[in-house]
């Protein structure tokens, strides 16, 4: 019984270690396929990380994302990149200033988004009496920033304007946005602005910079005290309502990702009001490692991806997506955009930056 | 062959069961130590230490469930808003920070560097609590007053309110902000015409209680709430008061009709490296049920946008207020307020300057009171110092009572001259003889019973700084019994009592209830406890 329970026993024994070990080393091999990557985010892209079907859709192509966010123009100044596989902040200049600092690394823009005015609809009402906005199809409102860029000049105030009842106030009719020293969509709305004070066309040389800093200074300084990133003053849109942010300038992606929740922080009397011109955001991933450049190409061609992005407001290649979307879910959003301009190069964009920075002290 | 299989089979299951605990065995062995669980610093159960403004005291009680549910445990450890900025801008080591707002602290450029993420929490409008019956007879319950119709009442004598040093404590400061851009025609650079600075300083006249912090503020109103119209708080101190039966009758809120300025109570991280205990904690704080309890247990607005509001915080479209983006625009409105724009003070220092008072505590005294001369350069010290128009009585005490030592501060060129004497004073004071503590003190209320005959509109305290026992004069019946026939006017003036050294910490307290005032400890350090006390000045 010995002679034959011995090799038996010898050889499973063998067996067993042999499985065990076979077992073990396939479950680092799985553990090994799957990385681990860090990235800086510009905080309008946090929710999409979140997403469980986003992280879930990520692993299916090994990738396990970790990120932490900041003002995108913060991300290129304010944080020491070699720790990071990928910064993603939002804006091409943001990206731009990213790349000066290390060097020639590999791009992608997987999604981008209009800048846009969230508002309200009596806000909205006063305006179009003032001549500032109009409807267009039933939905939506044009926000002409040529008229309006002229109340800032001559500091006009709520109280002052036409039909003002719903909101007599007596702060000057200006459009927050976030500390354009910190953050993109300040630097987005500094873009279109200069393109407008220089008399319609993007600023390109520094006599023109010269030209329209003095004019731009009050839209920047009187606005006191603004937020980090672009969270900030859609929260307090959001929470505080229209007595604290009666015009914010935002990302379109963050007002739709919002309506889409459940529940969601829209309400019936809010309005999206869209500047002619218009400025696309673009969000460009930065591949900082191998693995960080692998997320970018990832997000930009996985098609399940590409729908999540949809979901979370932003737009893609695929405008037919992004129209069926608005379309179910009653979104009042111009499926395409016509007047568009481009931001001024990064080294005009970040000397009228500097300009405001030195005048902010 | 038959006779073998059964035991083979036998032999077999034995085999898989010792092949299984075999393999379970190794491949915990191998697999295990990639999968173990790392030792993590972030996990043990050491508290993080918050830097928290006093207000923040009623979240207290919701810190357990928070440990329970996320495995983080925070202490908090209290300060004003503006002491706080100026600690973490001093690079005071905490890992968290939050404040009922942190706008001021980004102001700073110290501060500013070492915030590494923010997240409101909650929202908090400072708005005013006007006894029913007042707010009624002023019509202010059916149509909300605007800050220059508060002012007209003020200046009248027709509203009279508590609101705390903008200097020292929060509440005031928003306050203060609102006031001027309310009044101001170019609110967003907060500058004020000649008629716009006069109606500030009307506002101010009804000004009768000030405090260094919200919660003591909101105590002396109790107290004092027969001679008060109102007060200045956040929402959520004032709706706590109504629910505390501590009330003869319930404060109507009023929101004023330019707008308020919004606390927005936001949780900064300043050490990277804790981060992910930050987010938990966040994440936790901005869950719905949270959000919920927060706005019931605490009467804070949520910052989730999905919670409608309860009834209680009214329906009306609440306008904020710009706030400054400069650092020194906010010191230029605090400066103005101090110099210009409140009610001049007059404080009477009863300082002891008995034998025992010799060597390191005489050097002491003599420091904490340069220190109010501009001796104290840090923001809080500037902000403390001695003010223009300020007047100042010492009353140095022995076994009898010395001549009291008067100054007056002067504006502008002026102020530096009108030091001088002043700095003097506090340099050559010198100790020696017994301690007549109630004798003083008695003197120094009758200095304050003549003053208001012909000064009714400065803003009058005491500050009783002793290191002993009282061994000569009056004793604190006698003082009792001077103090129970002065007019209610003059027995309204609170005596700051500030142990020191072998001070009777009993017979302090006892003045200080008497008075309505509050005991501060010197003896740690006595410059800060003169320092704090100048925010209930």
């Amino acid at each position: 019984m010995n002679r034959l329970l011995a090799p038996v026993l010898g050889f499973l024994l063998l067996a067993g270690l042999g499985y065990a070990i076979y077992t073990s080393m396939n479950g680092q091999r799985a553990l090994k396929a799957q990385t681990t990557i860090t990235g800086l985010i510009g905080s309008e892209k946090e929710a999409f990380f979140a997403d469980p079907r986003v992280q879930q859709a990520l692993l299916k192509q090994d990738l396990i994302v970790k990120v932490e966010k900041a003002g995108s123009r913060q991300i290129a100044t304010a944080f020491d990149l070699k720790k990071y596989d990928f910064a993603f902040p939002a804006g091409q200049p943001a990206a731009d200033k990213i790349l000066q600092g290390v060097g020639k690394r590999p791009t992608y823009v997987p999604f981008f988004t209009p800048m846009v005015i969230a508002s309200w609809q009596p806000i909205a009402k006063i305006l179009e009496a003032n001549g500032v906005v109009r409807e267009k199809d039933g939905v939506y409102y044009w926000f002409d920033l040529d008229r309006y860029f002229a109340w800032t000049q001559q500091e006009t105030r709520w109280k002052d304007l036409k039909n003002s009842e719903a909101y007599p106030v007596n702060k000057s009719v200006l459009i927050r946005t976030t500390d354009v020293r910190k953050s993109n969509s300040a630097a987005m709305y500094l873009a279109l602005m200069s393109y407008i004070a220089n008399g319609q066309r993007v600023v390109a040389s520094r006599e023109e910079m010269d030209g329209v800093i003095p004019k731009l200074l009050p839209l920047f300084l009187r606005q006191g005290y603004t937020e980090y990133s672009s969270e900030g003053p859609l929260e307090n849109y959001l929470s505080m309502g229209m007595g604290s942010s009666p015009l914010v300038m935002i990302y379109e992606s963050q007002f739709i990702h919002e309506a889409l929740k459940t529940p969601s922080g829209i309400r019936p009397d809010m309005a999206l009001l869209y500047p002619e011109p218009g400025l696309f955001t673009r969000h460009v991933l930065v591949g900082l490692s191998e693995n960080g450049a692998r997320l970018g190409q990832v997000l930009s061609d996985d098609p399940e991806l590409q729908k999540l992005a949809t979901e979370h407001g932003f737009r893609t290649t695929d405008t037919a997506a992004f129209k069926a979307q608005a379309e179910s879910r009653k979104l009042a959003v111009p499926a395409q955009l016509v007047q568009i301009i481009d931001p001024p190069s990064y080294e005009t964009l970040e000397g009228m930056i500097q300009a405001i920075e030195q005048q902010m002290k | 062959m038959n006779s073998t299989t059964t035991p083979k089979s036998k032999f077999n299951l034995f085999n898989l069961i010792v092949v299984v605990i075999i393999a379970l065995i190794a491949w915990s062995w191998f697999g295990g130590k990639s999968n173990a669980p790392q030792p993590d610093g972030q996990n043990d159960s050491r508290a993080l230490r918050v830097l928290a403004g006093s207000e923040l005291k009623d979240i207290e009680p919701l810190l357990p469930q928070l440990e329970k549910d996320t495995g983080v445990r925070l202490k908090l450890v209290y300060t004003g808003t503006l002491d706080g900025a100026e600690q973490l801008a001093q690079g005071a080591d905490y890992p968290l920070a939050w404040f009922s707002h942190a706008k001021y602290l980004e102001l700073l450029e110290g501060a500013r560097n070492r915030v590494v993420a923010r997240e409101k929490i909650a929202l908090s409008p400072v708005i005013l609590g006007v006894n029913q019956s007042r707010a009624k007879a002023l019509g202010w319950d059916k149509t909300a007053p605007s800050w220059s119709d508060l002012a007209a009442r003020a200046a009248k004598g027709e509203f009279k309110f508590a609101m705390t040093n903008p200097t020292s404590s929060n509440s005031g400061f928003s306050a203060l902000i609102a006031l001027i851009a309310a009044l101001s025609s170019d609110p967003e650079n907060f500058t004020l015409t000649a008629p716009q600075q006069q109606t500030v300083q009307d506002f101010f006249k009804g000004q009768r209680l000030t405090a260094g912090s919200s919660g003591w503020l909101s105590e002396a109103f109790v107290r004092e709430q027969a001679s008060l119209d109102g007060l200045i708080n956040y929402e959520s101190v004032l709706l706590q008061l109504n629910q505390s039966g501590q009330l003869k009758e319930p404060l109507t809120l009023i929101y004023p009709r330019e707008g308020v300025v919004t606390a927005d109570y936001p949780l900064l991280l300043l050490d990277a490296k804790k981060r992910a205990d930050y987010d938990k904690v966040v994440a936790w704080l901005k869950t719905p049920a949270i959000q919920q309890r927060l706005m019931k247990d605490t009467d804070r607005r949520p910052i989730l946008p999905s919670i409608p509001l309860e009834a209680r915080f009214g329906s009306q479209t609440l306008i904020e207020l710009p706030f400054p983006g400069q650092r020194s625009v906010v010191d230029r409105i605090l400066t103005s307020y101090l110099d210009e724009q409140r009610i001049p003070a007059h404080a009477y220092f009863v300082i002891d300057l008995s034998g025992s008072m010799q060597g390191e505590r005489i050097t002491a005294l003599r420091q904490a009171l340069l220190n109010l001369m501009g001796g104290d350069t840090s923001l809080s010290g500037q902000f403390s110092s001695f003010r223009e128009r300020e007047e100042l009585s010492f009353l140095p005490f022995r076994n009898i009572v010395e001549p009291a030592v008067d100054f007056t501060i002067g504006s502008g060129a002026g102020k530096e001259a009108s030091l001088a004497p002043a700095r003097q004073f506090a340099q050559d004071l010198t100790p020696g003889g017994g301690t007549a503590i109630y004798s003083a003190l008695a003197e120094a209320y009758h200095k304050i019973y003549v003053a208001q005959q012909q000064q009714p509109n400065r803003y009058y305290s005491v500050v009783l700084m002793t290191d002993g026992v009282n061994n000569n004069g009056m004793d604190f019946d006698d003082f009792r019994a001077f103090f129970a026939q002065l007019p209610a006017d003059t027995r309204k003036i609170k005596t700051f009592p500030i142990l020191f050294g072998d001070a009777d910490t009993q017979a302090m307290q006892q003045i200080a209830d008497m008075t309505g005032g509050k005991v501060f400890d010197g003896n740690k350090n006595l410059s800060t406890a003169f320092k704090a006390i100048r925010g209930y000045q």
